[in-house]
């Protein structure tokens, strides 16, 4: 009985003690802020979207102002109980990088009810009936004909067979793919005997087992294959994986998305050959300065586009803000 | 026993709830505005006694709370005041008192709501418009309460559980009968992809009229249940175990929502599609009240008839319940079926609490309802286990993790409290039980 005893009590301390930890955890604020600032995006394991949401979250604070930050986890769900319960804090005003474009919508729609002001920053809501006050983003259909322009650089054969790695529910990503494709387009009509063939287009869900697995099959399918697109950096990886396996990293060009540490690292050793890159932390600061400009009461522009820049091997050589793990 | 000690015994797990709604009571108590009509009638009341006349310059957000602010403060204003109303946000609000300023007819007085007069600029207002310090600004106080406690978060809390809560029920009967489910979150994205694929394919798209949402539900619905049949004929007739088949019919109603969707959002749906996940009745949200019916209708099922006692018996014991006479096949298979029946129910929620279908959803939604039924305190040996222990422990999870967001707690320091948490509540149980 005692031994009964004590295990029930044992657990009764656990759980006193774990209510502690996260009273402990809880942020005990100094009502001195300006205000608060609620961040969800896609997901905090992508180091993109850290770097976006941090920067932000550091911009936020030097205007005074608090940040709470969420990760979506890719759970369009998960994500719209996150902006309720913004809506319930009574957050200043949200930044979004929604999970899904079209879903994200209702909840942008509960904000505008609310009256609470949201900014999506990188990925952008669909929904004509959503409010969104501005958003702040790469430009991703040049970014895609950037990484056309690598691909014609690059790729000098008379067979020019080439795969399309891709996120069709990402609507940022379907930008970057018709960049590409018509640049690509434009090269063929201007260039008619020495015509780009992209052979197949497959999801890779930007992620690096996914596009790992779809390199794979299709270098079996199609073993002459020259040129791989992936929409970002962690399906370039999976794509350079890949043909490290088979060891044919050295007869096929791939053009990844993103500019990510990882991914410079590879263009730098060579493995990719080049990235249209983008600035997450510049979207995550202008976003905030956007936000503060127009709680300042002033207009601000509804689409802000920042362009990408094309990063090839001899950027990484020179590039000092690379980290290197091993 | 002394009666309490019953009380404790079979719902010691509601003791387990009610501490973690006092304990985030507390944690999220914070300054609440007054909002709405009260504050219009505040605002109106603290003109009046500041005795001065003439033009206000009334500025809301375009919240609804504040469209009721508007009404109340007009209607509890007399005639001799000059009311101009500002609700199209900052920029909007700064062109009307810059265009006062440069016309000399500047407001006497500036009455904000609470959210408004945080924007920065009001916050700063004397450095953004020196020439207008001497306007006098009123908004409405705020006083102490608790951010969780909100009529609002708890309907939010319950909304936000209604779909794992529906898909607990069926779970809750298949681990009675011994077995497992592990298909219910791909039958959430699958009944989703289905009804909004037959509303955008053949019901035309936004165009579809209710009868014809009801009709792409109800499809949904019956092809989720036609799977959980499946798996309930594969795993008795043909004695397959049930984790092999269910993990198998996971796969399957994975693929085809991919298949069915090609991998994307379905959103060419009407506007009115959101009604069942986001509508209200009397104030509380359809979902919500779906919810509490199903539970009803299945707690008569497992305790009043006798359905019920077969599912139990089966599962306390399989070799008796044979001998006893209970068709065990056809009793399995239609606990199956139903659990794929309110999987099917869950997936439409989903669907338009989120407005638009894709195969991403429901993913590892499983894992959060076998969670909550085991909280609830079904055994996974079956055999016992109480329908209302399932939603006890679906809010569970639920107020944990609305309470861990109220104060901002990092998510995936969050995915280690809720997985402790549950060893706790099930090493409390535990005990209990022997004891």
């Amino acid at each position: 009985m005692s031994s009964r005893m004590s295990m029930k009590s044992l657990a009764n301390i656990a759980l006193f003690g774990i209510l502690m930890i996260v009273w402990g955890c809880s942020e005990n604020q100094l009502k001195t802020s300006k205000g608060t600032i609620g961040i969800t995006v896609m997901s905090l394991s992508n180091p993109y979207f850290k770097e976006l949401a941090e920067a932000a979250q550091e911009e936020a604070l030097k205007f005074g102002f608090e940040v709470i930050i969420a990760s979506g986890d890719f759970d369009p769900s998960k994500q719209r109980n996150q902006i309720s319960d913004f809506i319930t804090k009574d957050v200043d005003a949200i930044i979004l990088t929604p999970v899904d474009s079209k879903s994200s919508g209702v909840s942008v729609r509960k904000c505008n009810e609310m009256g609470i002001p949201v900014f999506t920053a990188d990925l952008a809501t669909s929904d004509s009936l959503a409010n969104v006050v501005a958003h702040i983003a790469t430009d991703n259909y040049m970014g895609g004909r950037q990484a056309g322009d690598a691909m014609i650089e690059a790729v000098r054969s008379r067979n020019k067979k080439i795969m399309i790695l891709d996120f069709p529910p990402a609507e940022s990503c379907v930008k970057r793919i018709a960049g590409f494709r018509d640049r690509i387009g434009e090269y063929n009509l201007a260039n008619p005997l020495d015509q780009f063939n992209i052979v197949t287009q497959l999801p890779c869900d930007g992620q690096r087992d996914v596009a790992f697995k779809a390199t794979s099959d299709v270098i079996q399918a199609h073993p002459d294959l020259v040129g791989i697109f992936a929409i970002n950096d962690p399906g370039a990886l999976g794509a350079v994986g890949a043909l490290e396996k088979v060891n044919r990293l050295d007869d096929i060009t791939i053009i990844g998305f993103d500019g990510q540490n990882e991914g410079k690292v590879a263009i730098r050793d060579g493995k990719i050959y080049a990235d249209p890159i983008q600035f997450p932390k510049r979207i995550g600061r202008q976003t905030v300065q956007t936000i503060m400009k127009y709680l300042n009461g002033n207009e601000v522009e509804k689409t802000q586009l920042i362009e990408t820049a094309l990063y090839r091997q001899e950027d990484g050589l020179n590039d000092p803000d690379i980290k290197d793990f091993h | 026993m002394s009666s309490w000690k019953v009380l404790l015994s079979d719902y010691g797990i509601i003791f387990i709830l009610m501490g973690l709604i006092i304990f985030f009571s507390v944690l999220t108590i914070e300054k609440q505005n007054i909002i709405g009509a009260a504050a219009g009638i505040f605002l109106a009341k603290e003109v009046t006694q500041s005795g001065k006349q003439g033009k206000i310059l009334l500025v809301t957000s375009e919240s609804l709370d504040d469209q009721d602010l508007i009404e109340a403060f007009k209607a509890n204003l007399g005639s001799q005041y000059q009311i101009i109303v500002v609700d199209k946000g900052p920029p909007a609000t700064r062109n009307q008192i810059e265009r006062d300023i440069e016309s000399g007819d500047v407001p006497k007085m500036i009455v904000t709501s609470t959210k408004v007069s945080r924007w920065l600029l009001f916050q700063d207002f004397s450095n953004h418009f020196p020439e207008l310090s001497v306007v006098s600004m009123i908004n409405p106080q705020s006083s102490k309460g608790s951010n969780f406690l909100k009529r609002e978060n708890l309907l939010n809390v319950a909304d936000q559980i209604a779909v794992i809560a529906i898909m607990a029920i069926g779970m809750t009967m298949v681990i009675i009968t011994g077995g497992i489910d592990l298909s219910v979150g791909s039958l959430v994205a699958f009944s989703a992809v289905l009804i909004t694929k037959l509303i955008q394919g053949y019901f035309g798209a936004e165009a579809a009229t209710e009868f014809e949402m009801v009709l792409a539900g109800l499809i949904a619905v019956v092809m989720c249940g036609l799977i959980g049949l499946l798996s309930g004929l594969l795993s008795t007739y043909f004695r397959i175990p049930p984790f092999i088949v269910t993990l198998s019919m996971m796969l399957i109603a994975s693929g085809l929502a991919y298949t069915i969707s090609e991998g994307q959002s379905i959103y060419h749906v009407p506007d009115n599609f959101v009604w069942l996940g986001r509508g209200r009745i009397g104030g509380i949200p359809v979902s919500v009240i779906i919810m509490i019916i199903l539970y009803v209708i299945a707690n008569i099922l497992m305790t009043k008839m006798v359905f019920g006692r077969y599912v139990y018996a089966i599962g306390g014991n399989k070799v008796a319940a044979r001998l006893s006479g209970i068709p065990i096949n056809k009793i399995v298979t239609i606990v199956f079926t139903i659990s794929g029946l309110l999987a099917g129910v869950g997936g439409i929620i989903l669907a338009s609490q989120l407005n638009s279908g894709s195969p991403t959803y429901g993913l590892a939604y499983e894992l959060s309802v076998i969670a909550a039924v085991v909280i609830g305190g079904t055994s996974l040996m079956g055999g016992e286990g109480k329908i209302w222990g399932t939603l006890i422990g679906a809010f569970i999870i639920g107020v944990i993790q609305n309470g861990m967001n109220l104060i901002g707690i990092e998510s995936y320091t969050q995915k280690v409290i809720l997985g402790i948490l549950i060893l706790i509540a099930l090493i409390v149980e535990k005990a209990r039980k022997r004891s």
